[in-house]
């Protein structure tokens, strides 16, 4: 019981240890993404000091020692590899022999062999590609386990007279498998919850890198094309020193950057099961590898193994995805993990942004279209000479139509970024047609037939008006006979549809050219709610000519 | 006192025009049209002396009109529009005077006195429209507007102008007289226009008188007087 108290005392020393070196720098070794072999030296060392250190911390039983000397050589094998396992396990193990004692060639023989298993797990795990376990507390528990539990039978097996041995290790078998065990896992504990930590910090500070980029980076201002998805890709490679980079719209690879390159060639249709879902959940599909790992669809010979998908969106749309990779022999970093989360963020924001940038271009172009509206000579001088004919034969009539007159152009005043409700944008339309009613007295029927439930949709103001005035001034004002007009706004399926209609079947093509009425609606419309809306043409020549607009319901109501 | 057409396709454009003219007291308004047909038929019904004509209407402008009446019997031409981007086509198309809507009074006696003036020096006014490219026709209550490339022949009958298509024939204002001057159709009878790009054959009879085939196989009379012309022109 002493002994196993005293080797408490020991373990606990080695969790100061451990603590302290995880503070210094020389932890470093252990952070970096690849080991080096400068690093190595540095875990040799750190660990051997830890393994002599052992025996000297160790109590005095029976002409041998008690001790906690396994420990370091089972974590450098269990982190560093069957080399550097084996090495710590010499050094600690030539130590023990140096001293003496009956005991001391078993035990130096099982401290080196502490070491080899260790290594034996480190290679298991790598082969398995479950190297983020390496720093498993766990797995640490079962290797000190392991290796204790041999040195005993080393001490039985080897050391003479055979009596004395058994002595020995009666006394200190559950002591040292004790001790060592968990002073393995406590060690090992620490050091992953510092390696976590920095994992984080690095996460943090490069999120905020990224913050800053968002603001300086303009790669993104047209939009994603070829060019600046290679550009991207290779940024992020760069930036993050994972296998490989993948940037992909909702249907095929725009670019691809790192291993794998020969075969994920940039066109490619999307194929993998974490792609496909990214895009159709909108949300982050991550296979780390092992059991949970990606298969490469195009080729057997991949070495990609593991792959985070994050996909890029504009408000709610998916517009594609970006994908980071890391081949079998390497762990997919947590740091890197969120990293590609946070540039994904980055760049839909600049997707946005260059969604804004064009909608202010529209906006413009709309203005300079509403500013036309505005002094649309013909309609106002041929209104007010109606107006004056009228004043002769029916003066409330003639009151009427100014009274309209000035609605028509007060609403066209409105800016052209303002919202208004079906109801406003319909008051503006009936002005306009009151007046058209009256230039065409005769020969003009208007029909006018919207379900009420819509009356307090929003839309962008001048929706509706372009269109009914476009009906007028490319449709019904060219034909001879009788015009008719029907505008009509119901709901199907979640959707709200305006449909404004015209006998004269009258469609240019260029109506839906860029900066063209219908056009800029459309593009304004868009905009808006998204790319399920929109204007769609209809037409049937010297029939019919029908413009849709389609509109989402759910969330835009008021 | 002046007989006056309107032409306007605004009913209330018309009525104003109308009581305006009336007050001046120097016209008398001979009909009012609601577009470039109805324009046509009334102009060789009435042969008005002055035309009001708007410059903005369905399917056949007022410029486009102009070259579709008659030379003889061209009136004199008063565009009559609500916004001024016409005006210079309009002195190019030998307007006489050009008014804004809604019209001053004042203005109005103005071009009263140049008309005065025209009639005065009978100074007849000439306008010497571009080739009828299309024919305006009338087909089951529509405007049609037909290639004259695509025409065989014209014929003029009782009933009025038809234009004879592979497709079938229309029924137009234009008179024969001024297709045959703004067309490549070529008169072969005093009732007929012929096209000669859709002849089959000419089938010379006894009495100097001949009959063509038409690529569709319709049979057109050819009368003597003009088959010496035909020779002339086609070199047979």
């Amino acid at each position: 019981m002493e002994i196993l108290f005293r080797m408490t005392q020991a373990m606990s020393v080695f969790v100061v240890i451990a603590y302290i070196y995880c503070k210094s720098p020389l932890f470093k070794s252990l952070t970096a993404e690849a080991i080096t072999a400068r690093d190595r030296l540095y875990l040799y060392g750190v660990f051997s000091c830890l393994s002599i250190l052992g025996t000297y911390l160790g109590t005095p039983v029976h002409d041998a020692i008690a001790n906690t000397r396994a420990i370091g050589p089972v974590l450098a094998g269990i982190i560093g590899g069957p080399i550097l396992g084996t090495a710590v396990g010499l050094t600690g193990g030539l130590h023990r022999y140096s001293l003496g004692g009956f005991t001391a060639f078993s035990c130096g023989l099982a401290t080196t062999l502490a070491g080899m298993i260790g290594g034996a797990i480190h290679w298991h795990l790598s082969r398995q590609n479950r190297s983020e376990q390496m720093f498993d507390p766990k797995i640490a528990f079962l290797a000190a386990f392991g290796a204790e539990i041999l040195e005993m039978t080393v001490i039985l097996l080897i050391s003479r007279p055979y009596d004395h041995a058994i002595t020995l290790v009666k006394v200190i078998a559950v002591p040292m498998i004790a001790s060592n065990a968990a002073g393995a896992t406590l060690f090992m504990s620490i050091i992953r919850d510092q390696k976590n930590m920095a994992d984080r910090i690095a996460a943090v500070s490069s999120a905020k890198a990224f913050k800053i980029a968002e603001r300086t980076l303009n790669i993104l201002a047209k939009g994603i094309t070829g060019e600046s998805a290679v550009a991207l890709a290779k940024i992020i490679h760069h930036e993050t020193g994972v296998g490989s980079v993948a940037i992909t719209d909702k249907e095929k690879v725009l670019a691809f950057v790192g291993q794998g390159m020969d075969h994920h060639q940039p066109g490619i249709q999307l194929a993998s099961p974490f792609s496909l879902m990214a895009i159709q959940e909108n949300r982050v599909m991550f296979a780390a590898g092992g059991h949970d790992r990606y298969t490469c669809p195009l080729s057997d010979t991949c070495p990609l193994t593991s792959v985070l998908v994050v996909p890029l969106h504009i408000d709610n749309d998916v517009i594609g995805t970006i994908q980071l990779f890391e081949p079998k022999n390497r762990r997919f970093l947590n740091m890197n993990k969120t990293l590609g989360e946070g540039i994904a963020r980055l760049l839909s924001n600049q997707l946005l942004q260059a969604r804004y940038e064009m909608q202010k271009n529209l906006l413009v172009q709309s203005e300079l279209k509403l500013l036309q509206a505005q002094v649309n000579p013909h309609f106002l001088f041929n209104s007010l000479n109606t107006i004056i004919a009228v004043l002769r034969i029916d003066a409330v009539r003639c009151k009427d139509l100014l009274i309209h007159l000035s609605n028509f152009f007060r609403k066209n005043l409105k800016r052209a970024n303002d919202l208004s409700t079906l109801a406003e944008e319909l008051d503006q339309v009936n002005s306009y047609l009151q007046i058209e009613k009256a230039r065409f007295d005769d020969r003009l029927m208007v029909d006018i037939d919207i379900d009420p439930s819509l009356l307090k949709m929003i839309l962008p103001t001048f929706t509706l008006q372009p269109l009914v005035e476009n009906a007028f001034k490319h449709g019904i004002s060219h034909t001879m006979g009788q015009g008719i007009a029907r505008i009509k706004a119901f709901r199907t399926d979640g959707r709200a549809f305006i449909e404004i209609e015209d006998n004269a079947g009258v469609f240019h093509e260029k109506e839906m050219d860029e900066g063209h009425g219908i056009k800029i609606v459309d593009k304004r419309l868009k905009g808006h709610f998204g790319s399920d809306s929109g204007v769609s043409i209809f037409c049937v020549p010297n029939e019919v000519t029908r413009v849709t607009v389609t509109l989402p319901l759910e969330t835009k109501t008021s | 006192m002046m007989r006056a057409l309107i032409v306007d396709d605004e009913i209330y454009a018309r009525q104003e025009m109308e009581a305006m003219l009336n007050e001046t007291g120097e016209f008398l308004v001979a009909g009012k049209c609601a577009n470039a047909l109805e324009a046509i038929r009334a102009i060789n019904k009435e042969r008005p002396d002055v035309l009001f004509l708007d410059v903005q209407m369905p399917v056949i402008n007022g410029f486009e009109m102009l070259g579709l009446i008659d030379e003889r019997l061209m009136p004199a031409v008063v565009f009559v529009t609500a916004y001024d981007e016409y005006a210079l086509k309009a002195f190019e198309e030998n307007a006489l005077d050009y008014l804004l809507k809604p019209v001053e009074k004042e203005r109005l006696l103005k071009t009263v006195e140049k008309l005065k003036k025209r009639f005065a020096e009978d100074d007849k006014p000439v306008f010497t429209g571009p080739e009828i490219k299309k024919i305006p026709c009338i087909h089951s209550a529509k405007i049609k507007l037909i290639n004259t490339a695509d025409v065989e022949y014209v014929r003029s009958g009782e009933g009025g102008v038809y234009v004879i298509c592979a497709n079938g024939e229309f029924y137009t204002e234009l008179t024969l007289q001024i297709l045959e001057n703004k067309t490549n159709l070529l008169r072969c009878h005093k009732q007929f226009l012929i096209n000669i790009d859709l002849v089959d054959e000419i089938l010379l009879r006894e009495n100097m008188v001949a009959e063509i085939k038409t690529k569709s196989g319709r049979v057109v009379p050819v009368s003597r007087r003009y088959l010496r012309m035909l020779r002339e022109r086609l070199h047979f």
